[in-house]
């Protein structure tokens, strides 16, 4: 390897602090005694108090994390099936149209996407009667379809590594197609399905402005309680609030991260 | 010493229950194939493809009062069916300053935006390809912990940051610098893309560069390189995919972004996506909203294209 | 070179087919893929307890052909019989005949038993017999103690033996090995190798083993059938192959021999004089070929069945006595390969065993040299 000098370290050093920076401020204000989330008078955890005891955000929270755990288990679900399909069917009719409509709701910008399946669900209202009126259902529905294409992606690159001998190798021992899959398939590709579903789940409860597009009166996510706060000005209860959650995904990739670490050599050797 | 052992026939196969149910849909010519395919197919059809015809079919439509409020397309009065397509939405697109000062503003935004991730992202990549083993996995989990972190309050972040008594100027402040307002102006919004979209930016450049093979690094050091023309004539073409599906990473949706003009820009900061909410959520003209996504698409369609291409090239190699 | 599996006459039933009633059947068999034809008419006949290899390079099909006897893949035409039941539609789970895959396909989520205990799961066999037949296996495999292991914990040999105890656990009628070999280094390739042979010898399955490495299979074999493009270009027990080749393409594949072309002079019941240019000299066979005067044909010889002197031998028939120049010498050990120039510019190679140390007679560079051989020691090749 070459020794690039002084360089590269001081750019890593100063990108990540651009990164963390505002991150750790954050979360430092979040015990200060002040209103002003600026000026550090004393250290309190008075605003954590105030965020437990605010209904609004409460409901919206237990709102968000229904609607991400629901849309992730979909999205897995159909996720999983479009990566198996994408990685075994070699060549199916509309297989161009198909990898697209998977792949677009990647880049597609969130305007967009919101704005059109709003349109859709009331084009469907007014054409079918359902679904009526706007809410959790349409947020699900909304949330499903985009975290499937990231769902895909990280199931693909797992399908894509799979040695398919393994799954012949149960057929040529007497495993039916279904058998081979729960005995052979699934475990193998568990922790992508694991990682798959967690990328979803936290997509969806980070989502803003799909949800502002299709949800409905009495229907308000976290990150629309949230837009609606901060739009208005500091607030240090979001401060203590988005502390909770930088420590659980904080938390929740270093364990995925300890999980991989440890399953790598295994998928190295074997 | 042959035969000795007696092959056995293995027992007879159980008959399972989807057995006849697999033979019944064969017969209909259903195969399992189709079944797998079928649910994510349809669901993405009718839930990603049809709305954007949707989109497009009511930018054609005219605002008016009512629920929904655009007038149909299609009317049937005395069992003609009249279908009547408006174009006043793109007229106005075109001729109307704001949208094409918006749209200006907004790629050249973008553009800048992602210039700047690039300058930053790059080295930073590059530091962590470079780096020895178990670092590596820890510096790479440190890029993606903010992305797994919410958008929104990576943005409130910032400008508890970036405030008029915000860290920064709190930090001015103690060498006697006057505070610097950064907060609601272009700067504020760069600073926010540049910083929610740098992890976007830095794996896939991660992905090329960590594959990039070092003998070929000491091949052009044995035959006289420095390091700055090594970078310039082996690293930097070889990982031009990774630079190119970053970029396009981080380009398509800070065109289209909405959270960050609308938290950290001020009222001049022209962004389609910020328009586009308006124009949907204080102007209610939906269709005029939808014609402003369409003309969006328009824009992204071409980075999404250079996108999948240079993803094709990444996952080739 | 290892000893074949001793097997008297008259268990050798390739011999006697009329009488003998073959296990496996391979009927005109031909496997598509798109337009590219895989494996191409082929039909072959293995007997019951044989070690059969299928040897051929990267792209001849023989891999295809395994599959097919798998049921991985459906042949587009002919006929697959195992024991005499018509296997070609037989899903793989259905049929009576397991395979040891090249990368070994050992599940890495289950220890070494569970691995080998899956098929008997399969079949829902009381436990008791499922860990009864476990331990027996991993006897067999001398792996008793690693049993609790997971895949990832062995060596590269160990996988291979848990790969065939699992592939056997089953007792299936026929046993496929894809390259069981290929992933080991040469020394421990060269131990298992008789491992192999004395198991299959032992429990009397048949075996079709897949390999690219002739040596491989002239160990293992009791017969080969040598594939190229697709096609079988011979059928034969392993000095059948080396000795006897059928076709130039044979010839080379198998070992490394002197090919010349020549023009037949004299075709007698049981003569045929060759003259070849290239040689420099008449060829003499002892034997009758089928083959018309004047027309052109090949001679192959090994290396090790000619010899090098430096006085010109006496020459009977006035053939089969070459001169040329020594160019290189590789000094292998047990023997020498010497490098002959001839005059016609043909390089051919001969080899001489080593029986003398460090001998200070030895030919040496740039000398002439006569090179000859035995009146049956080349095969004439009309393809």
């Amino acid at each position: 390897m070459l020794r690039r000098g002084w360089f590269l370290p001081i750019a890593a050093v100063l990108g990540f602090a651009f990164l963390y920076a505002p991150i750790v401020s954050l979360v430092l204000f979040s015990f200060n005694e002040n209103r002003l989330v600026t000026v550090w008078t004393g250290f309190s955890l008075k605003w954590y108090g105030e965020l437990f005891r605010d209904p609004q955000m409460i409901n919206a929270a237990i709102l968000s994390l229904q609607i991400a755990a629901i849309a992730a288990t979909i999205a897995l679900v159909l996720g999983t099936l479009a990566a198996v399909a994408l990685v075994r069917f070699r060549r199916f009719r509309g297989r161009t149209l198909f990898s697209g409509m998977v792949s677009a709701p990647l880049v597609m910008p969130d305007v967009i996407t919101g704005l059109s399946l709003l349109l859709l669900f009331v084009a469907m209202e007014s054409m079918l009667g359902w679904p009526q009126g706007r809410g959790i259902l349409t947020i699900v529905i909304a949330h499903a379809t985009f975290c499937t294409a990231y769902v895909c992606v990280v199931v693909q690159s797992r399908l894509s590594d799979f040695d398919r001998s393994l799954e012949e190798a149960a057929m040529d021992l007497g495993a039916s197609p279904v058998r081979t899959f729960f005995d052979i398939t699934l475990p193998i590709i568990a922790p992508a399905l694991v990682s798959g579903w967690l990328l979803g789940f936290t997509l969806s409860l980070d989502d803003l402005v799909i949800a502002s597009f299709v949800s409905g009166p009495g229907s308000s996510t976290l990150p629309m309680v949230i837009f609606s706060k901060v739009r208005l000005g500091v607030s240090p209860d979001v401060n203590a609030l988005a502390t909770i959650i930088i420590g659980i995904v904080a938390i929740g990739v270093l364990i995925a991260t300890i999980i991989q670490l440890r399953a790598r050599p295994k998928k190295a050797r074997a | 010493m042959t035969n000795t052992h007696e092959p056995t026939y293995p027992p007879p196969r159980r008959l399972r229950p989807w057995n006849a149910v697999e033979k019944r849909l064969a017969r209909v010519g259903i195969t399992g194939r189709m079944l797998v395919l079928a649910a994510p197919l349809l669901w993405l059809l009718v839930f990603f493809l049809i709305p954007l015809f949707v989109v497009f079919g009511i930018s054609l439509a005219t605002k008016q009062f009512g629920r929904p409020p655009f007038s149909p397309l299609l009317t049937s009065e005395e069992g003609t069916v009249q279908l009547t397509l408006h174009l006043n939405n793109y007229i106005r697109l075109f001729t109307d300053n704001l949208y094409v000062a918006a749209y200006l503003s907004s790629i050249r935004i973008a553009f800048i935006a992602t210039i700047i991730t690039l300058l930053i992202g790059y080295p930073m990549a590059y530091a962590i390809a470079r780096a020895p083993g178990p670092w590596r996995n820890i510096l790479l989990m440190l890029v993606i912990l903010p992305f797994f972190t919410s958008l929104l309050l990576r943005v409130y972040a910032l400008t508890g940051f970036m405030r008029g008594n915000g860290v920064i100027n709190q930090f001015l402040g103690l060498f006697g610098i006057e505070p610097l307002v950064m907060m609601q102006t272009d700067f504020a919004v760069y600073v926010g893309l540049v910083y929610t979209y740098l992890p976007f930016m830095i794996l896939p450049l991660y992905t090329n560069l960590v594959k990039l093979d070092a003998s070929l690094l000491e091949a052009s050091a044995d035959l006289g390189a420095r390091p700055v023309r090594t970078f310039l004539s082996i690293t930097l073409p070889l990982s031009l995919p990774g630079i190119v599906a970053g970029s396009m990473l981080v380009f398509i949706p800070a065109i289209g972004e909405f959270v960050i003009p609308s938290l950290l820009g001020g009222p001049e900061t022209l962004m389609i996506g910020r328009v586009l909410w308006d124009e949907f959520f204080s102007a209610t003209n939906w269709p005029r909203a939808a014609a402003v996504a369409v003309a969006m698409l328009v824009v992204v369609v071409v980075p999404i294209m250079l996108l999948q291409r240079a993803q094709g090239a990444v996952v080739e190699k | 070179m290892a000893k074949k599996p001793q097997l008297a006459i008259d268990t050798r039933p390739w011999r006697d087919s009329a009488n003998n009633k073959p296990f496996v059947r391979i009927r005109n068999v031909t496997k598509k893929f798109g337009d590219v034809s895989a494996v191409h008419d082929v039909s072959l006949d293995i007997y019951r307890s044989e070690l059969f290899c299928l040897l051929g390079g990267s792209g001849s099909g023989k891999s295809t052909l395994l599959r097919m006897l798998a049921g991985f893949e459906t042949p587009t035409s002919g006929i697959i019989e195992i024991d005499g039941q018509d296997m070609t539609d037989v899903p793989p789970y259905n049929r009576p005949v397991n395979m040891m895959f090249q990368s070994y396909a050992l599940f890495p989520h289950m220890s070494v038993e569970q691995n080998i205990a899956y098929g008997l799961k399969r079949d829902h066999l009381p436990k008791a017999e499922i860990d009864a037949r476990v331990a027996e296996l991993l006897a067999l495999v001398k792996l008793q103690d690693y049993g609790k292991r997971k895949p990832h914990q062995l060596s590269g040999g160990q996988r291979q033996r848990v790969a065939l105890a699992r592939a056997l656990a089953k007792r299936p009628k026929l046993l496929l090995l894809d390259e069981p070999l290929g992933a080991l280094d040469k020394k421990l390739r060269e131990e298992t190798q008789f491992e192999l042979v004395k198991i299959q010898e032992q429990l009397g399955v048949t075996f079709i083993v897949v390999t690219h490495d002739q040596e491989e299979a002239m160990t293992l074999a009791t017969r080969i059938g040598v594939m190229n493009q697709g096609e079988i270009a011979m059928i034969g027990e392993p000095t059948d192959i080396y000795e006897f080749p059928n076709s130039r393409f044979v010839a080379g594949f198998i070992g490394s021999v002197n090919m010349v072309e020549g023009t037949v002079t004299e075709d007698e019941p049981d003569h045929v004089r060759i003259r070849s240019a290239e040689l420099g000299c008449d060829i003499y066979v002892g034997h009758g070929v089928d083959c018309a005067p004047d027309q052109i044909l090949w001679w192959a010889i090994r290396p090790e069945k000619m010899a090098l002197s430096r006085e010109k031998p006496e020459n009977p028939f006035n053939a089969n006595v070459t001169t040329g120049i020594v160019e290189e010498i590789a000094y292998l050990g047990d023997i020498s390969v010497y490098q002959v120039a001839l005059e016609s510019g043909k390089r051919i190679r001969v080899s001489q065993t080593n029986n003398v140390r460090g001998n200070p007679d030895a030919i040496t560079w740039d000398e002439q040299v006569f090179v000859t051989w035995d009146d049956n020691a080349g095969s004439v090749l009309t393809v």
